[in-house]
């Protein structure tokens, strides 16, 4: 029996209208925010089972050089296009399985985004606001974890591999933090333990009692990440069977690509399957400030198997209808190729593509001008973005948190969701 | 030979595109120059070596994507040139015009100052030229042709693509005889000067995937087998630059690809390292060249710094130019001599053919 | 004036006397730091109406300050000797002892170390194998060497040992100049690389005028009794060129040189390079010691940088070494000071400053003025969830570094009084905790309960293969003491976290341990004991 304190249990309904929480056991406990009117539309989510899956390309893809080609134009590069299943759309030559899916796929075009570099683009584009020391905002991942996902499962909510997001959990609290796999999708070293189960479970016993003892005292952040991440981790042990892909692997490694990435996708597949609500796969590395051509082209021969195959069996499943499978890096890169053979960083117009949960594929939304220096239509930022993706999940895009005693949203006041891809 | 009072020239100018191979057309003052987007451009030097740079006289159609080397052989009669639209071509030196275009010499400028502001405004630099078709179109690649070599005795051409695959054609006929593929992809390739041996260096540039590839391996051509693999030696290393010297004794090897550009003297019998060079070029290695006179060998890398090698004992003799650009440097992406070793040429990164005279 | 005939005594008229001169001279009197730091944080709870926790008691206090200063928690001894300790002043006796003890000056260089080379430094072929730079630099916090002239010698780099700090950056001037304005100058110059600052004042020309003092430098490398060893050489020409706005550079733009310029300061004056000038070939040069430059713009920078007069130096400073131990800069993040930016306190910035510089930039005097003070040494106890109080109403919370886990680890089981084959922790233990507990922080410092440490500790065999009882050792003696249980758990917590047991926990420690009569099953349970103590939030962070 859990002796300590934990936000989730013993909440009376009154503590939550008021705002402040007093559990059963009467140890005040911070307000983490992810309790305030959470309830209704958690479980609206909950049941309707959606899930999404981030392909996050680290480094920043060239939109030039993948979505948004410019054929004849002075700085277009040496990929040609190639036509798709669409009539009229076009993909870069190296993503001829991708074409084939183009269907599904709503590109868009126009973003428009404010932070140029790694640190804060990373975050910026996991979380919809700027990095600002003000307020420890949560990524992507948390929230869809918090809003789809239960806490009480094994499995954990929010799994990620590779290069991914460095916001966190943000003012969600650490019951969202992620749980990071290898690079190649399998556990972290150290999963197994050869301890007797009733060694373990008595020593965590042990573990629980010092800890409540301490945290009636002490409240910050810290101390209550790190009991979590240690739960956590016990609780892994009892549902690692779901990482093991290794029966299924061989099969499959021929269309998704014998690859890190590959492989990854093929583990998110398995793992929405079993109900996970977000998994995040990072491709390294798109970030081309010297021979960009050779670094995407090495880059798209591995995305896209891995990518087509992944849209392929989740359609194949019917689980496309419910999975919003998300195509973005931190910036765009630079029309203008420098003298490395380069395209630098680039936020004032670039590509990120959607696909599945409602969206409606087969189309571009908004347009880049002749160079694509320019957005010419529709330009899309983080806030608008962020909003497309929750109301696609069934997640209220201006649903308000607390960090102390400040106010946050889920996206700033002025996102609108693009209702021209969403059905 | 002290290369003391070598001085550059001309500057041909040809601001479209970057100027990506370059080759004298056999004992002719012909020299040719292909650029990124595919075009090709020949120009005739005056005998005086003084006044302004000549402009073109003749535009070559026909590739479509980058035109990665230029190969001429020595009677100046056929032209070849790789490109990264999958294909090879063969071009009649000698064959008539069909028709003439217009060209923009400045076209680069003026569309950069729409953006940059530059001190001068430039009117545009038209020219007229001849036009000329490719004779014939070879194929075999089915990706990026990055290398192309032709052997000593002129009889075979090598070439090798982004997908792996290398082929060893007759030349005249243009009929391939071998081919076989590798891991990687072909970065560079040197052929031995008997042609039973190819140098070959392989790349798939990923950055932290398992599937990164980076080797160095010495194949028997008729075989179609590796005889040596020397990747331990250059572990982690792109080459991007590779040779074999007319005596077939010594292997030159390059790194580039924006690592250091440090050169490497081989035995070409045993693979093994003889000598590091002492210089090398900031950013990287793009090409090597070999002196007529058998005594000398240049380098030229993403420094616009060109290198004068003795190729007895790899002792720097000479630099010619300097570093250009900020943090980083413009490139010389290709140099070719004529056969009576005077005139030196440069594919320039900055839209221009550079004539040195040694 | 004429005292004899007032009313009062002479002597009180004097001191009334000498009380109003110092109302008028403050200086003649001047406050102690430590003093003004405790009138400017209350000031602040004050204004921002916050109720500052209690004070820390004894044993908080010193597993605090043994972390802080020394590295590593303190020994059951050493726990022992302060708490059973009755003078006043013992906190400051503690203080003064730890500041002369030799592990002060190996973690201090510890924290600059990683600070300076982080956990992936550039380089890693020269710069991965760093003691003789780490010996150099704990040296020079032992003995007490100024903050000035430690930087100074770390640019100047002529001291043996003290180079590898240039060596980083071997041919890279721009990124030196980065770390450099980071890291002294608390200054983020990156931005400014490529572009002019978006927001800041900071332009392209002031990137490329620091970047001149660095573009000159060489590294020459020898080797001795097998250990590389590096000297730093300066050409006497060479500059660096700049061609404008990253984004629009072209192919064929030539670049203009940089001359060097002070950041946000005046131009460097240089004398011109007589006619006959004849540069000597470094590639030539193969031993030490490189010729002298004509002019060094090394020692010019050293000199600017290090002045007390540089505008940023001297906060920069101070402004780092009160969040190392305060946890959070006055200046938050502590290496971005911008014209601009607002500490939270600026009265208490503009005096840590101007008293650092009055006393010589002296470090262990500063350490010590702020280790005394009460804002330091509150209690992290109390409402709010902050790891790092802004207004520092209560003590921050930090996890222990992955250095400061294993000195603590081998502390607290006594691994090195265990008499074993292994004197030290084998290396695979090492670079997993490295690898493991090495950023526990997500990129703005906050810490991030990763899921991998805890599969690390509760699923490795390494800690338990540490606390598993060797003569000597903490699960030995505890087995062969001739104490009681009960007893034992003063021992067993004091050792471990620093702190004498409730009574609740003495019981149910007791009750754990010695469930079963069994020999064998009381060595287990009282590892297991072991390893849970190991395993709390009273070990894992710095509170």
């Amino acid at each position: 029996m859990n002796s300590y304190c934990t936000p989730q249990d013993h909440i009376n309904r009154r503590a939550l209208l008021k705002g402040s929480l007093l559990t059963g056991a009467g140890c005040s406990v911070a307000n983490f925010g992810s309790l305030f009117g959470a309830d209704e539309v958690t479980k609206t989510a909950q049941k309707k089972g959606k899930r999404c899956i981030l392909l996050w390309m680290n480094g920043g893809a060239s939109q030039i050089d993948t979505f948004d080609m410019k054929p004849g134009r002075p700085t277009a590069g040496p990929f040609r296009p190639i036509s798709t299943n669409v009539d009229g759309m076009q993909v870069c030559e190296y993503l001829p399985k991708m074409a084939k899916q183009f269907d599904k796929l709503a590109v868009i075009r126009s973003m428009k985004t404010g932070s140029p570099d790694h640190p804060d683009g990373i975050y910026h584009m996991h979380t919809g606001f700027k990095m600002s020391e003000r307020t420890p905002h949560a990524e992507i991942g948390a929230v869809i974890s918090k809003y789809c996902g239960n806490l009480d499962a094994d499995l954990p909510s929010f799994v990620r591999m590779g290069p991914c997001g460095n916001a966190g959990p943000g003012y969600l609290g650490p019951n969202y933090a992620p749980f990071s796999l290898k690079r190649d999708g399998s556990m972290p070293t150290f999963s197994t333990n050869n301890l007797k189960p009733e060694v373990r479970e008595r020593r965590a016993d042990l573990f629980r009692f010092l800890e409540s003892e301490f945290s009636k005292q002490h409240k910050a952040e810290p101390f209550e990440g790190h009991r979590l991440a240690k739960e956590r981790a016990w609780r892994l042990l009892r549902a690692k069977d779901a990482f093991d892909v290794s029966e299924e692997w061989p099969k499959q490694k021929d269309r998704y690509g014998d690859t890190n990435f590959g492989r990854g996708c093929f583990m998110a597949l398995k793992l929405a399957e079993r109900g996970v609500p977000f998994i995040e796969i990072g491709h390294d590395n798109y970030d081309s400030h010297a021979n960009n051509f050779v670094c995407h082209k090495a880059n798209m021969q591995q995305l896209d198997p891995a990518w087509s195959s992944l849209l392929i069996d989740l359609e194949d499943r019917g689980m496309l209808e419910d999975t919003l499978v998300v195509w973005m890096g931190e910036v765009g890169r630079t029309p203008y190729i420098n003298n490395r053979a380069g395209r630098d960083h680039y936020i004032k117009a670039w590509t990120t593509v959607l696909s599945g949960a409602g969206i409606v594929g087969g189309q571009y939304y908004g347009s880049s001008d002749e160079d694509g220096r320019e957005v010419a239509e529709n330009p899309v930022n983080e806030g608008d973005f962020f909003s497309t993706i929750y109301t696609s999940l069934g997640i209220d895009p201006r649903k308000k948190h607390f960090w102390g005693k400040r106010p946050v949203w889920l996206t700033p006041e002025d996102a609108k969701p693009i209702s021209a891809i969403m059905s | 030979m002290t290369f003391e009072n070598a001085k550059l020239v001309w500057e041909l100018r040809w601001d479209v595109d970057w100027v990506t191979a370059v080759q004298f057309i056999g004992n002719s003052r012909r020299v040719v120059a292909g650029n990124r987007r595919g075009n090709m451009m020949e120009w005739e030097l005056p005998e005086k070596l003084e006044g302004d740079a000549p402009d073109p006289v003749r535009f070559y159609e026909g590739h479509s994507n980058s035109v990665t080397k230029l190969r001429c052989i020595q009677d100046g009669s056929t032209l070849y040139s790789s490109s990264f639209d999958h294909s090879i071509r063969e071009w009649d030196m000698n064959a008539k015009d069909q028709g003439e275009t217009k060209v923009v010499l400045n076209e680069g400028y003026i569309y950069q100052s729409q953006f940059k502001r530059y001190s001068k405004k430039q009117e545009p630099m038209e020219c007229d030229v001849a036009l000329r078709k490719d004779s014939k179109k070879l194929g075999g690649h089915r990706e990026w042709v990055n290398v192309m070599e032709l052997s000593k005795d002129e009889k075979i051409l090598v070439s090798g693509d982004d997908g792996g695959h290398v082929v060893f054609r007759d030349r005249a006929s243009g009929k391939i005889q071998k081919s076989w593929n590798v891991e990687g992809w072909v970065h560079a390739v040197a052929i031995s000067p008997d042609s039973k041996q190819a140098l070959i260096s392989e790349r798939r540039p990923l950055v932290f995937d398992s599937a990164q590839r980076r080797a160095l391996k010495l194949w028997n051509v008729e075989e179609s087998k590796a005889t040596k693999d020397l990747s331990e030696e250059f572990k982690k290393m792109y080459l991007p630059a590779l040779a074999w010297s007319p005596d077939g004794k010594t292997l030159l090897v390059g790194r580039g690809e924006e690592e250091e550009g440090k050169i490497w003297m081989l035995d070409a019998e045993t693979g093994e390292k003889k000598k590091e060079l002492e210089d090398k070029h900031q950013y990287g290695v793009t090409d090597f060249l070999f002196h007529p006179n058998g005594k000398h060998f240049f380098s030229a890398g993403r420094d616009t710094v060109i290198r004068v090698w003795s190729l007895k004992d790899g002792t720097l003799v000479k630099k010619l130019g300097e570093p250009r650009g900020g943090q980083f440097k413009d490139w010389i992406h290709a140099i070719d001599i004529t056969p009576d070793g005077k005139l030196l040429a440069a594919a320039d990164m900055a839209g221009q053919v550079n004539i040195w005279q040694l | 004036m004429n005292f004899v005939n007032s009313r009062y005594s002479p002597t009180v008229s004097i001191r009334s006397y000498l009380l109003l001169l110092a109302l008028f001279y403050g200086e003649l009197w001047s406050e102690p730091l430590r003093k003004v730091i405790d009138r400017e944080v209350s000031a602040g709870w004050k204004k921002e109406k916050l109720e500052p926790s209690k004070l820390a008691n004894d044993e908080t206090f010193l597993r605090r300050v043994y972390l802080d200063l020394l590295g590593m928690v303190p020994s059951y001894e050493e726990a022992k000797a302060f708490l059973e300790e009755e003078s006043e002043d013992k906190r400051e006796k503690l203080v003064d002892q730890l500041l002369s003890d030799e592990r002060f000056g190996k973690h201090q260089m510890q924290i600059w170390d990683l600070s300076i080379f982080t956990r992936k430094p550039a380089n890693p072929s020269f710069t991965k194998d760093r003691d003789r730079f780490k010996d150099w630099l704990a040296k020079q916090f032992n003995d007490n060497v100024s903050w000035d002239g430690i930087v100074q010698k770390m640019i100047l780099a002529e001291e043996e040992g003290s180079a590898m700090f240039h060596v980083q950056y071997r041919n890279k001037p721009e990124d030196e100049t980065v770390a450099v304005s980071r890291l002294f100058l608390g200054t983020q110059l990156q931005c400014a690389r490529c572009h002019d600052h978006p927001f800041e004042e900071l332009s392209q020309k002031d990137f490329y005028g620091m970047a001149g003092f660095f573009v000159r430098l060489q590294v020459l490398q020898e080797t001795k009794d097998k250990k590389k060893v590096y000297t730093i050489g300066e050409k006497s020409s060479g500059e660096v060129m700049f061609t404008g706005d990253v984004r629009e550079q072209k192919p064929g733009d030539k670049g203009e040189p940089v001359k060097p310029k002070f950041l946000l300061g005046d131009s460097l004056n240089e004398p011109d390079l007589p006619e006959d000038f004849k540069e000597p070939d470094y590639k030539k040069i193969k031993k030490a010691p490189y010729p002298k430059p004509y002019f060094s713009r090394k020692a010019k920078l050293a000199e600017w940088m290090t002045s007390p007069d540089n505008p940023y130096f001297a906060k920069a400073a101070v402004n780092r070494f009160w969040a190392q131990f305060m946890g959070r800069g006055l200046v938050h993040p502590v290496d971005n000071l911008t014209p601009d930016s607002k500490p939270t306190h600026p009265k208490l910035m503009d005096a840590l400053a101007k008293e650092f510089i009055a006393h010589n930039f002296d470090l262990k005097w500063f350490f010590k003025e702020i280790l005394l003070t009460k804002a330091y040494q509150r209690d992290s106890a109390g409402p709010g969830e902050e790891a790092t109080p802004k207004w520092y109403q209560r003590a921050r919370v930090r996890p222990l570094s992955a250095e400061e886990l294993i000195a603590s680890l081998r502390v607290a089981t006594r691994f090195d009084a265990a008499e074993s084959k292994e004197k030290s922790l084998p290396n695979a233990t090492k670079s997993y905790m490295t690898k493991i507990f090495g950023e526990p922080v997500d990129g703005r410092g906050n810490f991030q309960g990763g899921i991998h440490e805890h599969l690390f500790l509760n699923n490795g065999s390494q800690l338990p293969g540490i606390i598993r009882a060797k003569k000597g050792n903490l699960a030995y003696t505890l087995l062969n003491s001739e104490n009681t249980w009960g007893g034992r758990m003063d021992e067993l917590f004091l050792s471990t976290i620093t702190r004498t047991p409730t009574e609740a926990e003495r019981n149910r420690m007791v009750g754990y341990i010695t469930a079963s009569e069994d020999k064998r099953e009381i060595q287990a349970r009282l590892e297991e004991a072991i390893w849970t103590l190991l395993n709390t939030s009273r070990f894992r962070f710095n509170y």
